[in-house]
């Protein structure tokens, strides 16, 4: 005789609890993992163009900022302190380089020496703009390579030189987060053109001229140069920190060019 | 589990509504922090030497 239908559910076994617990664990750690994949995607991409927009504008503002002028010797590789100058008539800068012939070996005008040197911004605040068109990448470069600056874009390593003056100027930045803006500096190919905008000194152009992987400890990357360098560093491989991908480029162009290029 | 955690919260319900949303934020800031660290500790690290 069969038993009257009730509305107690059955036990559930306790092979069955673990599998339950078990699928219930593998889903709550798949969900956390698409979490993941979406904040390091789309999250951080947000807010890093979201800092972009304001950096921008704040980077017009130090289009008001006056150029330091200083004499530089390429043969010493020594400048002077900031000289007086004024504007000429069609805008250019007009040294007055009584005070600093000491400064230049040989038999050379002071005045086919200058210089223009920007002041370095503070930590975070914007320096300038790197555009590399053949990879259609635009952004605005922070001072500072700390976790903080480096969410917001690409950085410049303190303790190089900025961008257009003599020697390496180091720019990091991330490959695959936070905007993600050297994700395709490794299709950069020899001879590509890197163009570096500051508001206070105009526009340098750079000629790529070698691309090499290391390992992140390789700090001689960013070693002192003979004339003009910008070198840009990032993870390698993609969603990976295991190593890092390194583009050389040679200043070619600009104001400062002719003088730290001593042509 | 959510279901007892629920049954776990203190008070009337409008209590535990809001009680329940403040944990959710609360953890879901704290993750937001983790995966920030996780990123930039093993995924990318922004691409500094040195």
């Amino acid at each position: 005789m069969a038993s009257p239908p009730t509305d107690e559910q059955p036990v559930p076994g306790r092979i069955t609890r673990i599998v339950r617990g078990i699928g219930w664990t593998l889903i709550t750690l798949g969900i956390l993992m698409l979490g993941f994949v979406a904040h390091q995607l789309w999250v951080t991409d947000f807010f890093a163009k979201r800092a972009q927009s304001g950096l921008e504008t704040q980077l017009a503002g130090r289009s008001g900022v006056s150029p330091e002028v200083v004499v530089y010797d390429p043969a010493t590789g020594q400048s002077s302190d900031p000289i007086p100058w004024t504007t000429g008539s069609n805008g250019e800068i007009v040294p007055d380089v009584s005070s600093a012939g000491q400064f230049i070996t040989g038999d050379v005008d002071p005045g086919d020496r200058i210089l223009r040197r920007e002041p370095v911004p503070d930590a975070g605040d914007p320096l300038g703009t790197i555009r590399i068109p053949d990879i259609g990448l635009q952004w605005t470069v922070v001072e500072g390579v700390s976790r903080a600056d480096l969410k917001n874009g690409a950085g410049h390593m303190p303790d190089t030189p900025l961008p257009g003056q003599p020697g390496n100027a180091v720019v990091s930045g991330h490959r695959t987060t936070y905007g993600a803006p050297f994700n395709e500096i490794d299709e950069l190919q020899p001879g590509d053109l890197i163009f570096w905008d500051s508001p206070v000194i105009g526009t340098h152009t750079y000629v790529v001229t070698e691309s090499i992987i290391v390992a992140p400890t390789a700090l001689w990357v960013t070693d002192p140069r003979d004339g003009g360098w910008l070198t840009l560093t990032t993870c390698n491989p993609e969603f990976s920190a295991r190593e890092r991908l390194v583009v050389f480029a040679e200043l070619v162009d600009g104001p400062n060019a002719p003088v730290i290029l001593d042509t | 589990m959510i279901r007892s955690l629920w049954n776990v919260l203190p008070g009337p319900l409008p209590l535990r509504i809001v009680a329940a949303a403040a944990i959710v934020i609360v953890l879901l800031v704290a993750l937001f922090f983790f995966y920030d660290w996780l990123g930039n500790t093993f995924l990318d690290t922004g691409g500094t030497v040195g």
